[in-house]
């Protein structure tokens, strides 16, 4: 650590130097002594999102003439490589839109901002929140991020496929065998797949857990399952797969990037309520959503999780400023009116009633508001430990190639619990 | 041309040299043709792809579209978030001609002492400038951008061109040390002889002749530059900042929509400019070299 | 002998300086001063931006390093553990793959389309243009689009291997094939040697081949004792360099298996090259400290890999300008 120090100091007074000398372009920014402030703002997303994020920020300029943000936005991939950089290099930008398998990772490594003291200056509300929302961004007692958008994980289907076979159509109660017994009718008289190989998706396993009354990851950071879960849990589509009834591999992999359903291939998949917006734009075919498959028809094991939260750099030189754009962006009716459902389904109730949604939007919102009124969504567990991420990535890599024939279960369920452990441990 | 070929030649024996001439010629530019067609259909597809709509374009396998549609375009030309695409442009051109003139000036200067000049400790500084291209990249994203980020040249054009200047990229020094080695040495014993310094000798002879590097050098620093898109991420913070690269990747976000129409039109459109910079230069390749004018 | 000094010193990086021919003096200082002169920019960007962090990258390799906390001092723990992570493994068998499959290929195909191009036949603006257009491109998303839907089940390429009877499907959902996919693409963009390959044809003196036509020589006999020679410096620089560059091949492989299901890398990590495996350990999972003890490997052995090649070049390429020929 020293030697690295050191060493940054050298480069550091060197670099002053230089600066000096390739003056073209000028040191530095920052805040002036005007009395303005200028918050840097980032966001991951794509190009239509940056169009309407600019708007919303010049609606909050224009009622707060003395603070000026400055934005920055990349794809999902790239967004996270520049802020782990940035995190190394200890300047993480004022406000920041956060992914919750991160959350806690930033968060415990203290590079997060505790936003409850200003919850308590009354410089940011958060009461107003669907849901238990409220609650997911807070850590070991503070609040270090603010839901923005909230989605679920749901079952996405093909409605015609369901009826030209002659399948009931998903409904409450229905149990992992009807599902797996669809999936093969589908496949059988309609010459679709019935859906594709979940077995990658650490959701639909977390999903199962919390309907036997388990938990993906324990209290203090652990794996929640045993060997003996995850084996069976991989083992349970394998006589889909054998037969043929689940999309092999290779077409899923095919159209990438486009989803198997998008694309047409599938008759179901299950993922997050909101992907509906992503499939409508990718097909035609009309599609809707249904309560996911249950063997404990009193616990489907859904919870609202927070599709993306804002939190704000422990450094930040203007804490009160901050909370107060963070307020904004989430409980101002106009600017929920501007993005309506671009950033998924938001998490106030006063912006899910301004925003603007197109129909789609619309039956994501119908579909967890009718989840809310059943009672069926359960509070959200503690955000994931630090390492999630990776567990994430290993969850998926392992089901492919599982699915692939490449690995046995037995030998990928040794290799997920090592690598998680050491991902858990670092 | 081909009838122009064979009307030029009078006698016999030449009319049969004409026409073989001739024939070898056509059959040049019909091989050449069909390999480059090969070659070049990957790129109409894509340019059929952009008269696509969005949603037909990926796992569309035809090539062209039965009623193009412009649509991509105008939504490419758009802008984002209030910058205008001409801005893209223009900072991206800004920073290939900034890279340009930077690599080709630093890149000759060190490649003319490690070719032309005998002092001690050049083997091992050579070899120090070998290593420098074996090391990913990955593991020096980080110290590089501690090091500007304390100097606070974050959201500058400097940490972009600063490398640029003092010949960070050993690739090219290596291009053109290899060229100067292979120019005649008795070129600058002449020049020496005559009393020049390795000023003189580095501007009059040697930077003449070394000519089909430098341009090389200068296509490929230019596309290098054009298509970078990590150093853009990280060091540039502000869109009025943005490089095509960084405006060309909004269009694909994983956890949103994407518009494949949108971008493959702007990747074409971003093509032009490169395409239009390898024209200019390449023609100076073309002129063969020659070295024997200059030895007297 | 044609050893070339330079990368003979190169070579021996031992202290020892390299051996001073007896010259006037005068002329040695001058040169001494010149030769650091004419590198300074040089040897000030190496201080200034590639010393700092190579070193950093070296000591990181020794430690744990989340980006986060400080680094902490671990040994050889990182290096240990690559020899037994089956996923290093793999990434290395992919990258050797590909990097002794890509680097002939594409060094031929660039050379064959460089010959065909080096004459003064009407129309070279417009054709080296046109076969340089796939380098333009880059390694973009749009590139692996159009790589995936060309080489997807029932395009253009499933129907011509068909013709020839070779029936393959789709390639990018099928591990066996999925790197050969890479290959093309590396391939295809052969415009970079190519164009260098141009520059360095330029160079071989005319006159040098008017005299062998005269006295007789063919055209193949000039090409081997005059062109490949003349050209084996720029043939070197091109091996050379292709040969490093195969072994960090990232964004090309990074956007076109991104779309596997299982992340970059896939399908079932027939694409894993090494500097993705790198990017995911250091940036996904966080693990600086290891990625950079991949670097470091990597160093070791491509630096292995381009010692032998300098050390055989003596035996094969010819500078025209070194005086102790």
């Amino acid at each position: 650590m020293t030697a690295v120090g050191r060493t940054r100091r050298v480069r550091a007074a060197v670099g002053m130097a230089l600066c000096l000398t390739m003056l073209a372009t000028g040191c530095g920014g920052g805040s002036g002594d005007d009395g303005t402030v200028e918050l840097r703002f980032t966001w991951w997303g794509n190009a239509e999102r940056a169009e309407l994020t600019q708007q919303v920020i010049d609606l909050f300029e224009e009622r707060h003439p003395n603070i000026t943000i400055s934005p920055d936005f990349a794809e999902f991939e790239a967004y996270w490589q520049a802020r782990s950089t940035e995190v190394a290099g200890g300047g993480l930008p004022d406000v920041l839109q956060m992914d919750y398998v991160y959350l806690r990772q930033y968060a415990e490594r203290g590079v997060l901002l505790d936003l409850n003291p200003q919850v308590e200056a009354g410089n940011l509300d958060t009461s107003d929140m669907v849901s238990g929302l409220a609650e997911t961004g807070v850590i070991d007692g503070g609040l270090y991020g603010v839901a923005w958008a909230g989605n679920t994980w749901s079952m996405a289907y093909n409605p015609a496929l369901f009826e030209q076979a002659g399948v009931p159509l998903p409904e409450v109660g229905w149990t992992w065998d009807d599902y797996h017994n669809a999936i093969r009718t589908i496949t059988e008289r309609t010459g679709v797949h019935g859906a594709p190989d979940y077995i990658g998706r650490i959701y639909v396993l977390e999903l199962q857990l919390l309907q036997e009354g388990g938990q993906l990851y324990t209290e203090d950071g652990q794996l929640g399952f045993t060997r003996d879960q995850l084996r069976d849990f991989w083992n349970s589509t394998a006589s889909l797969r054998d037969g043929g009834y689940t999309l092999p591999p290779q077409e899923s992999a095919e159209v990438a990037p486009l989803t198997p359903l998008g694309a047409d291939l599938v008759a179901s998949e299950m993922s997050w309520d909101n992907f509906l917006v992503r499939y409508a734009g990718e097909t035609e075919t009309p599609l809707a959503l249904g309560p996911v498959p249950s063997d404990n028809p009193e616990v489907l094991g859904q919870y609202l999780k927070p599709s993306m939260l804002l939190s704000a750099s422990a450094r930040t030189e203007h804490p009160e400023e901050v909370a107060m754009f963070i307020d904004f962006l989430i409980n101002d009716p106009e600017a929920g009116r501007i993005l309506g459902g671009n950033r998924g389904i938001p998490a106030t109730n006063a912006q899910r009633e301004a925003a603007e949604l197109t129909e789609v939007e619309q039956a994501v919102v119908d579909y967890e508001n009718s989840l809310i009124e059943a009672g069926d969504l359960q509070p959200a567990p503690p955000a994931p430990p630090a390492g999630a991420g990776t567990i994430e990535a290993l969850f998926l890599r392992l089901g492919e190639e599982i699915s692939y024939g490449r690995i046995s279960v037995d030998e990928a369920v040794e290799q997920f619990f090592t690598e998680a452990e050491t991902a858990l441990a670092s | 041309m081909t009838t122009q070929a064979v009307s030029a030649s009078s006698s016999s024996a030449t009319r049969t040299g004409a026409r073989r001439r001739t024939l070898t010629t056509v059959l040049w530019h019909v091989g050449t043709l069909i390999l480059l067609a090969i070659v070049l259909y990957p790129l109409v597809w894509l340019f059929g792809a952009s008269l696509r709509p969005s949603h037909d374009i990926v796992g569309n396998i035809g090539l062209f579209p039965t009623s193009p549609e412009f649509g991509n375009y105008q939504r490419a030309l758009e802008g984002i978030a209030g910058v205008p695409v001409s801005r893209f442009f223009l900072n991206s051109l800004l920073l290939a001609v900034g890279s340009v003139i930077g690599t080709v000036i630093s890149s000759a200067l060190a490649a003319y002492a490690f070719a032309r000049i005998r002092f001690t400790g050049r083997g091992v500084l050579f070899a120090l400038m070998i290593s420098t291209l074996l090391l990913p990249f990955h593991v020096l994203i980080i110290p590089q951008y501690i090091v500007f980020q304390r100097v606070g040249l974050v959201d500058t054009y400097v940490p972009l061109l600063l490398g640029k200047f003092l010949a960070t990229e050993a690739f090219f020094v290596f291009l053109m040390v290899q060229f100067m080695r292979g120019l005649p040495r008795d070129l600058d014993e002449a020049a020496k002889i005559d009393g020049c310094g390795h000023a003189r000798i580095f501007w009059h002879v040697i930077l003449p002749l070394a000519r089909p590097a430098i341009i090389t050098t200068s296509i490929f620093a230019f596309i290098w530059s054009w298509n970078d898109f990590l150093g853009p991420l990280l060091y540039l913070q502000t869109p009025d900042n943005y490089t095509l690269p960084r405006a060309l990747q909004l269009y694909i976000d994983q956890t949103s929509a994407s518009d494949y129409g949108a971008m493959i039109a702007m990747s074409m459109l971003a093509l032009v400019p490169v395409i239009l910079f390898f024209l200019a230069f390449q023609r100076f390749l073309v002129e063969g070299v020659s070295t024997s004018g200059l030895k007297g | 002998m044609a050893t070339p000094t330079v990368v003979r010193e190169a070579v021996e990086t031992t202290a020892s300086p390299p051996p001073v021919k007896p010259r006037k003096r005068g002329r040695n200082r001058r040169d001494q001063i010149a030769g650091y002169l004419f590198l300074t920019p040089w040897i000030l960007g190496f201080v200034l931006l590639t010393v700092g962090p190579m070193a950093a990258s070296l000591y990181l390799s020794f430690t744990n390093y989340n980006l986060f906390t400080s680094p902490q001092w671990v040994g050889f723990d990182n290096y240990v553990q690559l020899l037994s992570d089956p996923r290093y493994h793999q990434s290395v068998k992919v990258t050797l793959h590909y990097v002794l499959v890509s680097v002939p290929v594409k060094l031929v195909v660039a050379l064959g389309v460089a010959l065909l191009l080096n004459n003064s036949r009407r129309g070279q603006g417009f054709y080296r243009s046109a076969f340089y257009a796939p380098s333009l491109l880059g390694a973009s998303v749009s590139v692996a689009i159009v790589w995936r839907a060309l080489f997807s089940d029932d395009a253009i390429v499933d129907r011509a291997l068909r013709l020839v009877g070779l029936n393959i499907g789709g390639w990018i959902g099928n591990p066996d094939y999925a790197l050969w996919l890479l290959i093309l693409l590396a391939v295809w963009q052969f415009g970079a040697p190519m164009v260098i390959f141009l520059a360095g044809l330029k160079q071989v003196p005319q006159e040098l081949h008017e005299a062998a036509a005269v006295d007789g020589a063919g055209r193949w006999r000039r090409f081997i004792s005059i062109t490949l020679p003349m050209l084996s410096p720029v043939i070197f620089f091109n091996l050379l360099l292709e040969t490093i560059n195969a072994f960090q091949v990232f964004t090309s492989a990074f956007v076109v298996s991104s779309g596997a299901t299982g992340g970059a890398g896939g399908p079932a990590g027939s694409t894993l090259v090494y500097t993705i495996y790198l990017y995911q350990r250091g940036f996904q999972d966080l693990r600086m400290g290891y990625a950079s003890a991949m670097a470091w490997m990597l160093l070791l052995v491509v630096g292995l890999v381009t010692v032998l090649m300098f050390r055989l070049a003596r035996f094969w390429v010819f500078y025209g300008g070194d005086d102790d020929r």
